[in-house]
């Protein structure tokens, strides 16, 4: 009562900041994948990327408004992401075929 | 959206753009606090990034490793589950968010998640499958 601006009140449990920072890790998490993407098949890898900032953008916009509700449009958008990026992995798993795999450098001989 | 919608609406009307048809918000019952609201959705989140690594890692075992030798097709058997358990962990995190809120808008008890069981059964699956592999390419 004292402090109106408690962020206990604002914001119980600092649920809203730790949920923006979950969205946050997420979009970390597609840009890493997106760089392993870009690796491999780079038109792929930026399809990923792209998603980046789609993700980051749900999270910041997370309750503005005051009232907290469901937000199933942007939930939905971030698992049929997920679920893109595993089947883009799939293709291109199955179609690039044998590679040789990640051989480290070897030592130049004196 | 504006702060029109979120004054004084006490959660039983359609949230403007956010309510999609099968959204599981749109149910009966009444908005559950915003803390169970934000709780379910990191979950969701925490879903998500596990199917995201998943993902990635089927992804490095088939283009990253060298091929085992005598077992060319060995980093496929290993990796390919491993990216479709992430699409699979995904649309399920998916589907277990819009149960939750449910069950949290009706004030029912939380039901119980197949993720754990899926998860465990899957990845033990595999790392047998990666000692077959292993073994079979040092009989060769």
């Amino acid at each position: 009562m004292a402090h109106p601006d408690d962020p206990e009140d604002l914001d119980p449990g600092l649920a809203r900041e730790r949920t923006r920072l979950a969205w946050l890790r997420t979009a970390i998490s597609f840009a890493a994948v997106g760089l392993a993407v870009l690796k491999i098949n780079v038109p792929a890898g930026v399809a990923v990327l792209a998603l980046v900032p789609l993700i980051w953008q749900s999270g910041r916009t997370s309750g503005h408004d005051g009232a907290a509700r469901a937000r199933p449009r942007r939930l939905l958008l971030a698992a049929a992401a997920v679920t893109a990026v595993a089947l883009v992995a799939l293709v291109i798993v199955l179609a690039h075929g044998s590679s040789p795999g990640f051989h480290p450098p070897t030592q130049a001989r004196p | 959206m504006t702060g029109v919608a979120g004054a004084q609406d006490d959660g039983t009307g359609p949230s403007g753009d956010e309510a999609g048809p099968d959204a599981g918000a749109d149910d009966a019952g009444t908005e559950p606090d915003a803390r169970f609201t934000f709780a379910n959705e990191r979950t969701f989140l925490a879903w998500s990034r596990t199917a995201l690594a998943l993902v990635v890692a089927g992804l490095g075992i088939v283009q990253l490793l060298p091929p085992f030798p005598g077992v060319s097709w060995g980093r496929h058997l290993i990796g390919v589950p491993l990216i479709v358990l992430g699409a699979l962990v995904a649309v399920t995190g998916y589907a277990e968010w819009v149960r939750n809120q449910r069950a949290l808008r009706q004030g029912l008890p939380l039901p119980r998640s197949v993720l754990p069981v899926l998860l465990t059964g899957t990845i033990t699956a595999i790392g047998l499958l990666s000692g077959v592999v292993l073994l079979l390419s040092a009989i060769r």
